[in-house]
């Protein structure tokens, strides 16, 4: 294990040493010390190229400027990172990146999250003693259906092409013509169409390569960006949601080395967020009268659906959970029903796709929390199962249902029973085949509305943060990030009217009704409801939102199984 | 027939005070603004001569806002009592000699009192009430404020007010302001002889009406409008007009007894026809009257308001002790001259 | 600490000064002589003013005269740098050669303080002061000029963009 000293101050010329494997770089060492080196080429998730040389760094006893990120440490090493000769080194990089980078800032998409506009700031030379004109390169080019490239601001960094080959193991991308007239396309007849392919845009370092639904959207400054959950898979991605005016915009993967690493699927990105924009959003809850439903106030639809599951017996009642709510809408709707209706039946239904997944991120099971509907109970132990349930209410057994965050009426035979029904309750958060024959709906809260766990496919639990606000949830500090917009503005101001929806949390609303049954079931937070399932559930010992974090915990279970194998 | 020629006269007072006062207030925007290199108002009519209108057509109009928790009788008796007395106390004004109509000699006073001065002095005390009780009835605390700045103003100023006047009573020997006038018109005017009794009287004058620099019973920045921050409308205007009248008052007061009244020095009123006579006398006083006036709005647009224990100062420690000094000069001197 | 006499704080008076009336009649001769100055009063309506080109008056969008197509590229950086948040830019692609347009340009003209960081930032010289300062509703919600209020042909702005070269 050698150890290496990395100076970052080059006035006193004291560093911090730190001992590192055999093997490791320089740019990882300087790292382990908490000294970042600038880079554009290089990227913890792939392979070392070594191309932009911005990472010149000075090593004692070397004769010149080494590369941070491709020069192994030695035992006794000092890297002088902020010396001189390296400061002058990068500076002379940067003008030399610059001769050709177009300086359109402003029309660029990536200003404010740009790794060149940033190094040029704190280590450009702020002038360029080029002054011909730039080169001309394609611009606009469509590399697949969503990633237009830009070969003018491309610098030639080759992270694309090294995640192409080394990530997706799809090789599509390529240098082409060589000097200064080198750009990047694909391989003839080849698209960018991966399922992986949009990494390649959090990649590039520059606004090379953009996001064709996300361009010129918005800018980075003007939007708020909250740590979040994906839910479109088991995986259960971390994410960041970006949010402006109250409104999803666009996702990008979060590093968490536990579940995604630094990736994230196109579908993912792209399509897990649809509903929370959806223009078919409930708005409000709705009670059928005289069988049409008519959108009524909560109390009163609250109220309604507790009378209307009053007259049944237990065995009457179904319950049907859901992997896609929350950890802490499964749970209180498990102690919904056996402690205040008293009934077995409960269950929620799978959405596995067999086939529909691969060896890098993607799961067959398209929900993100099955694994924490089963772990809090929302099975049967000695009632119907989900198939069962259905056989019951064709027999006329079971007269009332309720859904929870789930559409169940998939196919016409379902629609059938379910029509059957004497009382079905519905939460959702759009309108489905289900709410239109349920008695009672509910709108429910998406999952960048709330606060909740989900559990993947690993057992590992993770948090995430509300990034949208409802009507009744103020962007407030604390709760919410916030931009600039957010920060100052005020209700008057047109741009602060982004649709804010009339929803709540399904745990808000079934502890509501079985508060309204005389079930003992009153919390003021997800996070209370969390707290008590961590103390009464054996494999959620020991967890709450602050242990959780932004990386999340495994069960225990999860980890004793990891023991095992 | 007594009875209708001061009906007559009333009337005719009326008119033309009310008049000058709505004039009085467009003299003052435009000796404001003249005074603060702008022009004032300029819009309405000719030169913005027709403002008064439209400022009392718009009082007029305006809604009269009574405060929900406020006295409404007491609210609306105020501004009432403040122009009845502030009008009333014009009666004994003597603003010329006589005229002869129908070889009849009219008198150019409504009311000849022989205590014509102390019947002034006492209606200008009763005004106090006006604003106290409109401070009162407002059930505000700004105006309540204002109410009492203003009575304890009045009574401090009121003494020196009266006491300064004695002097001239001592050498004149009356308190009708006819005689006192006629008196001057033979000899010197009064100012020559009390230089330091005018002194206080002024200034007392100029607290007796609230104008700045006393004008600490509406004192914007401390009390919003002071009595008059509840009222609105034409009750409001009332207290405007009532103010411009007194300061008429005041004005007039010190013309008949400081600067001769409708005399002229050098000018002998007998050789003229009676009625020319009274023309060029009312002519006099009304052009004397004007000066003082402008001399009020010159010190409000030069003077910054006083601080309220200032106010206090001045007129116990300085006023009240000048003006017993001034008695008690007055009466050494004509001791000594007799 | 000076006192005056009351033992307040205040400047020291001299005895002159203290008399009090000397002084008055001092600040008298001063209005009275303001009384008698010329004035230079504006009578505005009737006579009317042509701001010179360092005014700041509303901020405009320029448009080019040939091409009818605003210089803006919707980069939002003035709605960045606005201090009173009065700018809002919606961007959005065209197939011009800037690649970028505003869709929506909206500034709230009840927010706007006319300091002028907008076109001191602008790298296009798009957003510019003009020297319109007649500006009134009577609702709050026109407040709001759009795209229709705010592009002006560059020939009406000549003066402020040739203003403007000197500092460039």
């Amino acid at each position: 294990m050698p150890k290496v000293t990395i100076v970052e101050d080059p006035v006193d010329g004291k560093g911090k040493t730190v001992e590192v494997e055999n093997g490791t770089t320089v740019i990882r060492a300087a790292a382990q010390a908490g000294v970042e080196i600038p880079h554009f080429c290089w990227h913890p998730g792939l392979s070392v190229a070594g191309n932009c040389r911005m990472c010149l760094v000075e090593i004692e006893k070397m004769p010149k400027l080494a590369i941070a990120c491709a020069t192994q440490v030695s035992e006794g090493m000092v890297v002088h990172v902020n010396s001189d000769k390296a400061v002058e080194a990068r500076k002379a990089i940067l003008e030399f990146i610059l001769i050709n980078h177009p300086l359109d800032c402003p029309i660029c998409d990536e200003a404010g999250e740009c790794n060149l506009q940033d190094y040029t700031y704190s280590h450009g030379p702020g002038h360029s003693a080029f002054e011909e004109a730039k080169n001309k390169k394609p611009k606009r080019v469509p590399l697949g259906p969503n990633v237009v490239y830009d070969a003018e601001r491309c610098i030639l960094c080759s992270r694309c092409i090294r995640f192409m080959d080394e990530i997706a193991k799809e090789p599509t991308l390529t240098f082409v013509e060589r000097g200064d007239r080198v750009f990047i396309d694909t391989f003839p007849g080849k698209d960018l169409t991966n399922p992986y392919s949009m990494n390649v845009i959090d990649l590039c370092p520059v606004g090379a390569l953009t996001n064709r639904e996300y361009r010129f959207k918005a800018r980075v400054w003007e939007t708020s960006s909250t740590e979040g959950i994906c839910p479109g898979c088991a995986r259960g991605c971390d994410v960041n949601i970006w949010v402006r005016n109250n409104e999803i915009l666009r996702l990008t993967p979060r590093h968490n080395p536990e579940v995604n690493n630094y990736w994230i699927c196109d579908n993912g990105r792209l399509n897990s967020f649809r509903h929370v924009n959806s223009g078919e959003r409930l708005n409000s809850p709705m009670i059928r009268k005289d069988g049409v439903l008519q959108e009524a106030g909560w109390d009163e639809a609250l109220a309604h659906a507790a009378d209307a599951l009053k007259p049944f017996s237990k065995d009457e009642i179904a319950v049907l959970g859901s992997a896609f709510a929350s950890v802490e809408d499964n749970y209180v709707l498990r102690k919904f029903a056996r402690q205040v209706l008293g009934t077995q039946n409960i269950d929620f239904f799978r959405h596995e796709i067999e086939g529909d997944q691969d060896a890098l991120l993607i799961r067959a099971d398209k929900s993100p929390n099955a694994y924490g509907a089963l772990e809090v109970g929302v099975a049967p132990s000695k009632g119907a199962d989900v198939n069962r349930i259905f056989e019951l209410i064709a027999s006329g057994k079971i007269k009332a249902l309720y859904v929870m965050d789930d559409d169940i009426a998939a196919t016409k035979e379902r629609e059938e029973l379910l029509a059957k029904l004497d009382v079905l309750i519905v939460n959702h958060w759009v309108s489905t085949k289900t709410t239109q024959l349920a008695d009672v709906v509910f709108p429910s809260a998406t999952f960048a509305e709330k606060f909740g766990t989900y559990v993947n496919f690993l057992g590992r639990v993770q948090l995430s943060r509300p990034a949208v606000s409802t009507l009744e949830q103020e962007r407030v500090p604390g709760r919410f990030n916030m931009s600039r917009l957010d920060k100052f503005g005020s209700a008057f101001d047109k741009w602060n009217k982004g649709p804010r929806r009339n929803v709540r949390s399904s745990w808000e609303i079934i502890s509501a009704i079985g508060s309204l049954l005389g079930g003992k079931m009153r919390y003021q937070s997800a996070e209370k409801v969390f707290d008590e399932l961590a103390q009464s559930i054996p494999s959620f010992k020991g967890l709450s939102y602050a242990r959780l974090g932004d990386r999340g915990a495994p069960l225990k279970k999860a980890k004793e199984e990891a023991l095992v194998k | 027939m007594i009875a209708i020629e001061a009906l007559i006269k009333i009337v005719i007072l009326l008119l033309v005070v009310l008049g000058i006062v709505a004039y009085l207030v467009l003299l003052e925007r435009k000796v404001s603004a003249y005074m603060q290199d702008r022009i004032g108002p300029n819009r309405v009519g000719p030169k913005g001569l027709f403002q008064p209108i439209a400022d009392i057509l718009k009082l007029i109009l305006k809604e009269m806002i009574v405060p929900e928790k406020a006295n409404s009788f007491i609210h609306a008796l105020a501004p009432i009592i403040s122009i009845t007395v502030a009008v009333g106390a014009l009666a004994v004004i003597p603003f010329g000699n006589y005229i002869v109509i129908g070889g009849q000699k009219i008198s150019l006073m409504i009311a000849n009192v022989n205590i014509g001065v102390l019947y002034i002095l006492a209606m200008s005390s009763l005004g106090v009430y006006g604003i106290t009780l409109s401070g009162w009835a407002s059930n505000s605390k700004y105006s309540l404020l204002g109410g009492l700045r203003s009575s304890a103003q009045m009574i401090s100023y009121e003494l020196s007010l009266g006491l300064s006047l004695i002097g001239v009573f001592m050498i004149d020997r009356t308190l009708q302001l006819d005689r006192i006038t006629m008196a001057q018109s033979m000899g010197l005017w009064n100012i020559v002889y009390q230089p330091l009794g005018f002194l206080v009287f002024v200034t007392a004058a100029f607290a007796e009406t609230n104008r700045l620099p006393f004008d600490l019973p509406e004192a914007e920045p401390e009390l919003v409008g002071g009595y008059h921050t509840e009222y609105s409308g034409m009750r409001w205007g009332l207290f405007f007009l009532s103010e411009y009248t007194n300061m008429i008052v005041s004005s007039a007061v010190m013309v008949s007894l400081y600067f001769g009244g409708w005399s002229l020095p050098y000018v002998n009123y007998a050789a003229m026809a009676p009625n020319l006579a009274a023309l060029v006398q009312v002519v006099t006083f009304f052009a004397k009257l004007g000066v003082i006036i402008f001399i009020f709005m010159w010190v409000r647009w030069t003077l910054p308001r006083f601080r309220y224990d200032q106010l206090m100062n001045v007129g116990w420690k300085v006023m009240l002790p000048l003006a017993i000094l001034n008695l008690l000069g007055t009466g050494a001197v004509l001791l000594a001259v007799k | 600490m000076m006192t005056n006499g009351n033992g307040k704080t205040g400047p020291k008076l001299t005895l002159w000064e203290k008399l009090y009336f000397p002084e008055i009649i001092h600040g008298m001769s001063i209005t009275i002589r303001a009384f008698f100055r010329p004035k230079f009063t504006r009578q505005y309506p009737e006579e009317r003013w042509t701001p010179p080109p360092v005014f700041r008056g509303r901020p405009v969008l320029v448009m080019e005269d040939e091409t009818k197509v605003e210089r803006c590229v919707a980069c939002g950086l003035c709605a960045r740098v606005c201090p009173s948040l009065a700018i809002e830019v919606q961007a959005a692609e065209t197939e011009l050669d800037k690649e970028r347009y505003p869709e929506r340009f909206e500034i709230n003209m009840l927010r706007c303080i006319f300091c002028g960081f907008c076109e001191e930032v602008c790298p296009e010289e798009a957003i510019i002061m003009s020297k319109d300062f007649e500006i009134t509703f009577t609702d709050p919600r026109d407040a709001i000029f759009g795209k229709e209020k705010l592009l002006i042909p560059a020939s009406h702005l000549k003066d402020r963009l040739e203003f403007l070269k000197q500092y460039r």
